[in-house]
């Protein structure tokens, strides 16, 4: 499948995914504001996706030392970044008319909130470390190490009862959701997960022209070993 | 607010965070490939 494809069947989807989570039924309990979960739950479903990824990179980086590994880590983690933040928002927006706070410490909004913190260091750190294999070495292990706090931020719902609902489709039992609004859900979590692949490719795409950028010597700079400058044409630089 | 009020600030606030990040990335992705160029 080409990046094109990718990107154009992204956007029809999201575009679908949009138009299907306004027309669906309105919930029987919260009415149309239930409709926020058709970018909520995939906002947070990308998360734990994006960031498994990104600990299969560290994983396979460390195994074979090919960097191309340690960009998908990179990019996964920052898209895995994007979507965790649009979780929390949104989480936030469907929490002030429902609850009646924007935010409480349940166990899963603090967890949620500790994961993207996690992870803004995660990115922080791959700017930080210079050298391309050095800095890979580093944030695999990050990487990795960080992953660990997936399923405790995913089981956080059973392990501690809080605010928030217990899963509602990834649960050991049959899925508790009408068909309609379990339709509108898988169609906007397979959009926002495309969305995901072609934003992931993309992002990649800019590391490897980052990375080859930051291997290339600059024009005005001398080759390592070299005794002189490339002389100047017309003077020099004034 | 209606509900149908924060349902329009949820999607805007994801449609329009996504549609950024997009635009960045490709701005970001066309400033590095034109400065690889020139070197």
């Amino acid at each position: 499948m080409t990046k094109r494809t990718v990107e154009i069947g992204a956007f029809g989807a999201m575009i679908i995914a949009f138009a299907v989570g306004l027309a669906v039924p309105p919930d029987a309990v919260q009415g149309d504001l239930q409709r926020i979960m058709y970018v909520h739950v995939p906002s947070a479903w990308l998360a734990y996706l994006a960031f498994g990824i990104t600990m299969i990179g560290s994983v396979v980086y460390l195994a074979t030392g090919n960097l191309r590994w340690d960009r998908l880590a990179g990019a996964s983690a920052e898209v895995g970044v994007v979507f965790t933040g649009l979780a929390l928002a949104t989480g936030l927006i469907w929490g002030k008319p429902v609850w009646g706070v924007w935010w409480t410490w349940d166990a899963r909004l603090v967890l949620t909130a500790a994961m993207f913190f996690v992870y803004l260091a995660y990115l922080a750190l791959r700017r930080g470390v210079d050298g391309a294999d050095r800095r890979a070495k580093r944030s695999a292990v990050f990487g990795i190490v960080a992953a660990l706090q997936i399923p405790v931020v995913h089981f956080s719902v059973v392990w501690w009862r809080g605010l928030h609902q217990p899963p509602t489709v990834l649960r050991p039992d049959n899925p508790q959701i009408d068909p309609p609004l379990l339709f509108a859900l898988l169609m906007a979590v397979f959009a926002f997960t495309l969305a995901y692949a072609a934003l992931v490719r993309r992002r990649m795409a800019l590391a490897t022209a980052e990375d080859s950028l930051t291997d290339a010597p600059r024009p005005d700079e001398q080759v390592a070993g070299a005794a002189v400058s490339a002389p100047q044409i017309g003077g020099g630089r004034r | 607010m209606s509900d149908w009020g924060w349902v329009a600030f949820a999607y805007t606030i994801v449609y329009g965070v996504l549609i950024g990040y997009v635009a960045s990335l490709v701005v970001r992705t066309r400033r590095v490939r034109s400065e690889a160029a020139r070197r």
